[in-house]
């Protein structure tokens, strides 16, 4: 068996670790926390919470894979396919998580355990819902003790919610400049004025701002399993009637009902779509630019396939989650990602949170409606555009050109005189045919825009 | 304008001291929203101004 790889981000907890062997990934539960871990399997909250489909399953391996004289157990989680992280989601995602998160703790105290932290990093989206994946978290609860999560539940969870609640900034990038979270300071003098009057916001931001913890001698603060009960339903009804502040009009809400072009071009376009999809074997997708996901929602009714819908705008993959929260589609995963801004590696050495490059990969990669974008608008060469894509796709693409004629790319030019050359159709051709043969090709009637389907070159 | 209240320890990672004050904040709340809910329901034949039965208190 090949030398078991720690995986970097997993060394914070003494009670055990990630690592990877042979390309699975384990969880090596240590000595320190056998106790807590018998509780949790025997204790039958396990079960339930794997029942609810709210903490994800495992199988216990009876080798000590690591040769580690710490070793208790060896646990196999089910597969995840990707990770993402809580600065690549959009507002409700990060709600839904923190909801989770707060229903997990309720439970986990009936059975007389507690979660020993509150990280969004411990939730994962698989099939399009949230789930914990964190088997380690949960500790033997001692009812004269608070919650000593709970700082981290509100840095994490709360006061970026908050943040977005009130004054609109993007739960993403506050996550993104405070990937362990925002401090209740920072917080509250972001937040308006008027919210030193709301009992919530009093309590859980103004109030931590107000009372200094001190050194020096203390009582223990006493506690009880009611007042944290109290608390805890208390942060969930806050939690849960918190919405995201509407951005002012953003420029991709009504991309495809504001559109010059016709509606013949979206009949077009959605018909040649399906056409080059049917019968091709992908089993993962990419849609770049996926806006409101209405070509996410296509790819979608083939159900063997995984979507991952990547757009920059917020509102946008804000819809597409509650449209398949609604509709109880699982195969789609929205994200608030910025392509041209990606999720960088972050953590000790870089090495903890690994970056959107090392990531993502799909079988199709779909970019349609955005190669105008990236040249005429983020100034991109069209040249090192399908360099990019391949190395993103591990099989097709299916992209449309936008030409400089094209009323979306004189709009995106209206203002420049000067853009990125070459820029048309042949050059367009010329450097796609280095890393791609094109298969289908096709232009959208009604437009000059050209759909194409590509396969990669394998080198 | 409030002064900071140096009393307790606060260990820093849970806020301990803020917790235990939100909770006597919310017992006070809890108190006095199960005291109307029950003079309500003195009233009232319904069967939902009645107090709930599975409180966060019972969990």
């Amino acid at each position: 068996m090949p030398e078991p790889l720690h995986h970097p981000a997993s060394y914070r907890d003494p009670s055990g670790f990630v690592f990877q062997a042979g390309g699975i990934y384990y969880r090596q539960v240590n000595q320190s926390y056998a106790a807590d871990y018998e509780k949790l399997m025997t204790s039958g909250l396990y079960t339930t919470l794997v029942k609810n489909n709210w903490l994800i399953e495992h199988h216990e391996i009876p080798e000590n894979l690591t040769a580690s004289a710490d070793w208790y157990k060896t646990l196999r989680p089910a597969r995840l396919d990707l990770i993402t992280y809580p600065y690549e989601w959009c507002f409700r995602q990060l709600q839904d998580a923190a909801l989770l998160t707060l229903a997990i703790l309720t439970e986990s105290i009936r059975q007389d355990m507690i979660l020993k932290d509150a990280s969004p990093y411990n939730i994962q989206f698989p099939r399009g819902k949230p789930l914990f994946i964190d088997t380690l978290s949960f500790e033997k609860y001692d009812a004269t003790l608070p919650w000593v999560a709970y700082r981290q539940f509100c840095e994490c969870f709360l006061f970026p919610l908050y943040l977005a609640h009130y004054c609109g900034i993007d739960t993403g990038k506050i996550l993104t400049a405070y990937p362990d979270g925002i401090p209740a300071g920072i917080t509250a003098r972001l937040l308006p004025r008027k919210t030193r009057f709301n009992p919530g916001a009093l309590m859980h931001v103004h109030l931590q701002n107000i009372v200094r913890p001190t050194t020096g001698a203390g009582k223990t603060p006493v506690f009880s399993r009611q007042k944290l009960m109290h608390l805890i339903q208390n942060l969930k009804s806050i939690t849960a009637r918190l919405k995201p502040r509407p951005a002012p009009h953003s420029a991709w809400s009504n991309y495809y009902e504001d559109t010059i072009l016709s509606r013949q071009y979206l009949d077009e376009k959605q018909r040649l779509f399906r056409d080059f999809i049917s019968g091709l074997p992908f089993l993962t997708a990419i849609d770049m630019g996926a806006n409101d996901g209405f070509f996410s929602l296509i790819l979608s009714e083939k159900p063997e396939v995984s979507i991952t819908s990547i757009d920059a705008d917020a509102a946008c993959i804000s819809r597409l989650y509650n449209t398949i929260r609604e509709k109880n589609i699982p195969n789609i995963l929205p994200l608030c990602i910025d392509i041209l801004l990606p999720s960088p590696a972050i953590g000790f050495r870089n090495n903890e949170r690994s970056s959107f490059n090392d990531r993502f990969r799909a079988e199709l990669v779909v970019a349609l409606a955005l190669i105008h974008h990236l040249v005429l608008a983020a100034n991109i060469p069209l040249r090192d555009i399908p360099q990019y894509l391949a190395a993103l796709s591990t099989g097709w693409l299916i992209i449309e050109f936008v030409p400089l004629e094209d009323e979306k790319a004189q709009e995106l030019i209206r203002n420049k005189h000067r853009w990125h050359l070459p820029y048309d159709i042949s050059s367009f051709e010329q450097y796609f045919e280095e890393y791609f043969s094109i298969g289908k090709k096709s232009k959208i009637p009604g437009t000059e825009r050209i759909l194409y389907l590509m396969k990669k070159r394998n080198s | 304008m409030i002064r900071a209240i140096l009393l307790y320890i606060d260990p820093g990672s849970g806020s301990y001291l803020i917790q235990v004050i939100i909770a006597a904040i919310l017992g006070v709340a809890f108190y006095f929203r199960n005291l109307w809910w029950k003079f309500r329901s003195f009233f009232s034949k319904n069967k939902k101004d009645h107090p709930p039965k599975n409180d966060s208190e019972n969990a």
